[in-house]
């Protein structure tokens, strides 16, 4: 398999979650503003786990779906919190505190590790964005998406409750999961 | 996700060549229908993987991404992922969707409509 070269790094998005889908627009567009795209790639996971592999053999498609992932022009690759940094570090408009991350006491990076807290947050609380596709809520995020279902029903927004935890409906999908033996 | 990453024991089936393989194919065969951004269907992959592994003999096991091949999702009446379906001799014989992703579950679940 041949691997493509890159200049950029390319941050790789979940396309199919609204939450990543916002920030990757939003970075998108810093891009262009300050470099004409060409500090950053920002493109879709996709589809095709041979077509990721071309731009780093040591890719998974599952795996980058699971975090964010960040592959860098040395072949290597930056994930979760990590990859959040230097993603900022290539922002004109963040570029300015992301030497923070840097600091580190004792062996420990507090503003690195803080930015790597809130992004497990940010990742957890996708579900409560209405990204199903994201997965099982973590235990401390169910009692709020059960809270976010409940407001929504009041206003009148009905909301398709799985009775399986392990399926992802459809946009539109009005049926419930089902399990028969024909 | 340890476990499926060496050797990929369910092959992807397409609009092309569903029909070859899986309607026309003989014996026990069962597809799952998948996306790679369904993190349910991530978490199924190496428990599907092993199952793969132990029931090769016996019976073939597809998959079919329904982001690309939105037509056999339709066709099969597909409302999420993952959803697993049991084919004999191009006959849907059994249907399951949202399976706990536990190996002792998807392998009773895909020996069950055989047996």
């Amino acid at each position: 398999m041949q691997i493509k070269e890159q200049s950029a790094p390319i941050l790789l998005f979940n396309d199919e979650c609204g939450v990543c889908r916002s920030i990757a627009n939003w970075v998108k567009k810093q891009v262009q503003a300050t470099s004409h795209g060409t500090s950053l790639v920002v493109r879709p996971i996709g589809q095709d786990p041979e077509e990721l592999q071309a731009l780093n053999q040591g890719l998974n498609i599952w795996d980058a779906y699971a975090t964010i992932h960040l592959l860098m022009p040395d072949g290597s690759m930056k994930l979760g919190g990590e990859a959040v940094a230097e993603v900022l570090r290539h922002l004109s408009s963040t570029r300015w505190f992301t030497w923070t991350f840097a600091i580190n006491l004792f062996g420990i990076r507090p503003f690195q590790a803080i930015l790597n807290l809130a992004y497990t947050i940010l990742a957890d609380v996708r579900p409560v964005f209405g990204c199903e596709s994201c997965g099982t809520p973590s235990p401390w995020v169910r009692p709020i998406r059960w809270m976010v279902k409940w407001v929504a029903s009041l206003f009148g927004k009905s909301h398709h409750a799985s009775p399986s935890p392990h399926f992802s409906s459809l946009p539109g999908s009005g049926r419930r999961p089902q399990a028969h033996q024909i | 996700m340890p476990g499926y990453k060496s050797i990929d024991r369910i092959r992807t089936v397409t609009a092309s060549s569903f029909d070859r393989l899986v309607l026309k194919g003989e014996g026990p065969i069962v597809v799952e229908f998948m996306s790679y951004g369904c993190a349910h269907c991530g978490v199924m992959e190496p428990e599907l993987q092993q199952v793969a592994e132990m029931v090769e003999s016996t019976e073939k096991i597809f998959r079919v991404n329904i982001a690309v091949d939105r037509d056999l999702a339709d066709l099969y009446e597909i409302q999420g992922t993952p959803t697993l379906i049991m084919f004999l001799n191009g006959a849907v014989v059994g249907r399951d969707e949202g399976p706990s992703p536990e190996v002792s579950n998807i392998l009773a679940l895909v020996k069950q409509p055989y047996e």
